[in-house]
């Protein structure tokens, strides 16, 4: 289309919202025939990063979720490898074990690590600040948690384990709502601003 | 359909292939290029999500999108590509605060909406680090003579006049105003509710390549006089736009 200063001026007046063209606009959009044709890479590369947000809003639309189940989660959603991650995120690979069992506080990860993570699954930093909040209190609380998890851990039958496991999960992490002390919560208020700043 | 199936009987014996597997294997080659699907379907499936969702979504909006901002708004393809992409995964990351109220085509009224808005932010940050003045003065003045000084003026005050309305910090903005970057594109907004109605439908529309057939439609004038009239209206416009700056016209 020929560009021309009256129809740029207009253009600009259309999109901050001061003139509009009452759906005639959109309507000529819906039936005009793509004129660009990208890549299939570029789809695919699209369709990779969609995908990775459908399942990231499937996991934080239930909260609340632990870091080490949303890995696990997602490593099993997108057939991933625990080395195909850890690598990405810059940890060693026991780490990044401990991490995915929820047995080592976030505090002990660096931050260019979780921002690797967010960048990885294309997480928003408020869902991944949760996921860190309920990790460290799980893994903070976990003494008071022995009796709650040796109640569950003494049921021998396999497939009753696995039934009650899902139980034993989600009373743990109703206790992990429990209040931090103001130390912890000071910590975890600087990792959050560190893992906020922009890159 | 049928008809196709037709061309492929009579065509199928020149290469040895059943019409059947023929007609199969065009289905297959067919589907990846068109997306049959409605956007009621892609909204449930992207609710529900199902992966599917994310291929229709996009054979249905991204090229359209693309091409949009490449050749009316001249955004560089690259850019073009990335805010595209932005505006697909804001659709897959707010899917459950759509709803459809009318009909089908809300769905593509409300995709539309986020792809305006991100053009706009790409505008703003376009007008706050290079200038918008450059550009104007490149490309929407190239090979136009028909514009005088005192017009070209014009639109560069109103242009500078926009920029300095993002670079003011919140604080600094009229309370009165509460928008005062497109309160500075008022002045459009006035000229045109000066002219006739036909006229202001035209140049609206025509600014966003809608074609004279359909605005022809809504005007009561035929395409072709729409056509002839088009660069007339737009010479009144500009007369009319440069009244409300004194200042600039020569007396």
């Amino acid at each position: 289309m020929k560009r021309d200063a009256i129809d740029a001026l207009l253009q600009l007046a259309f999109l901050e919202a001061t003139i509009t063209t009452h759906g005639l606009y959109e309507q000529t959009v819906a039936k005009k025939k793509p004129v660009v044709g990208t890549s299939a890479a570029s789809q695919a590369a699209l369709q990779k990063k969609l995908e990775a947000a459908l399942v990231s809003r499937e996991v934080t639309g239930e909260v609340p979720l632990t870091v080490g189940a949303y890995l696990r989660r997602n490593r099993a959603g997108q057939s991933l490898r625990a080395q195909d991650i850890f690598s990405r995120l810059g940890l060693s690979a026991n780490v990044y074990r401990m991490l995915e069992q929820d047995r080592i506080s976030p505090l002990r990860i660096h931050v260019e690590s979780w921002k690797k993570l967010r960048q990885f699954f294309h997480l928003s930093t408020d869902a991944l600040i949760e996921m860190i909040r309920r990790t460290h209190q799980l893994v903070w609380f976990r003494p008071s948690f022995r009796t709650t998890l040796a109640r569950y851990d003494a049921r021998k039958n396999k497939a009753m384990k696995a039934s009650t496991l899902e139980k034993a999960a989600r009373e743990l992490y109703t206790k992990a709502a429990l209040p931090l002390p103001p130390e912890e919560e000071k910590k975890l208020t600087s990792l959050f601003t560190a893992i906020s700043e922009e890159q | 359909m049928p008809r196709d199936f037709l061309l492929l009987k009579v065509f199928c014996p020149l290469f040895s292939i059943h019409p059947y597997q023929c007609y199969f294997i065009s289905f297959i080659l067919l589907g990846r290029f068109m997306a049959n699907v409605s956007n009621r379907q892609v909204v449930q499936e992207l609710r529900e999500g199902n992966r599917l969702g994310c291929k229709h979504l996009i054979d249905l909006y991204q090229d359209r999108l693309i091409g949009e901002a490449v050749h009316l708004f001249h955004i560089p393809l690259p850019d073009a590509e990335e805010l595209a992409s932005d505006v697909l995964l804001t659709v897959v990351n707010k899917i459950h605060s759509f709803e459809f109220k009318k009909g089908d085509t809300d769905f593509h009224y409300w995709i539309m909406t986020i792809f305006r808005n991100r053009i706009r932010d790409f505008v703003r940050h376009r007008a706050l680090t290079d200038g918008l003045m450059e550009y104007f003065q490149e490309s929407a003045f190239e090979e136009n003579d028909e514009y005088s000084s005192t017009e070209r003026e014009v639109v560069a005050a109103i242009v500078r006049d926009y920029e300095e309305s993002l670079r003011l910090p919140d604080e600094e903005k009229p309370a009165d105003d509460k928008d005062s970057v497109s309160g500075k594109l008022q002045v459009i907004a006035e000229t045109l509710e000066g002219m006739e109605t036909w006229e202001r439908v035209l140049l609206r529309c025509r600014a966003l390549d809608v074609p004279y057939e359909e605005i022809a439609r809504y005007t009561g004038k035929t395409a072709k006089q729409l056509k002839v009239y088009h660069a007339r209206v737009k010479k009144r416009f500009m007369k009319l736009l440069a009244q409300h700056y004194p200042e600039l016209t020569i007396p």
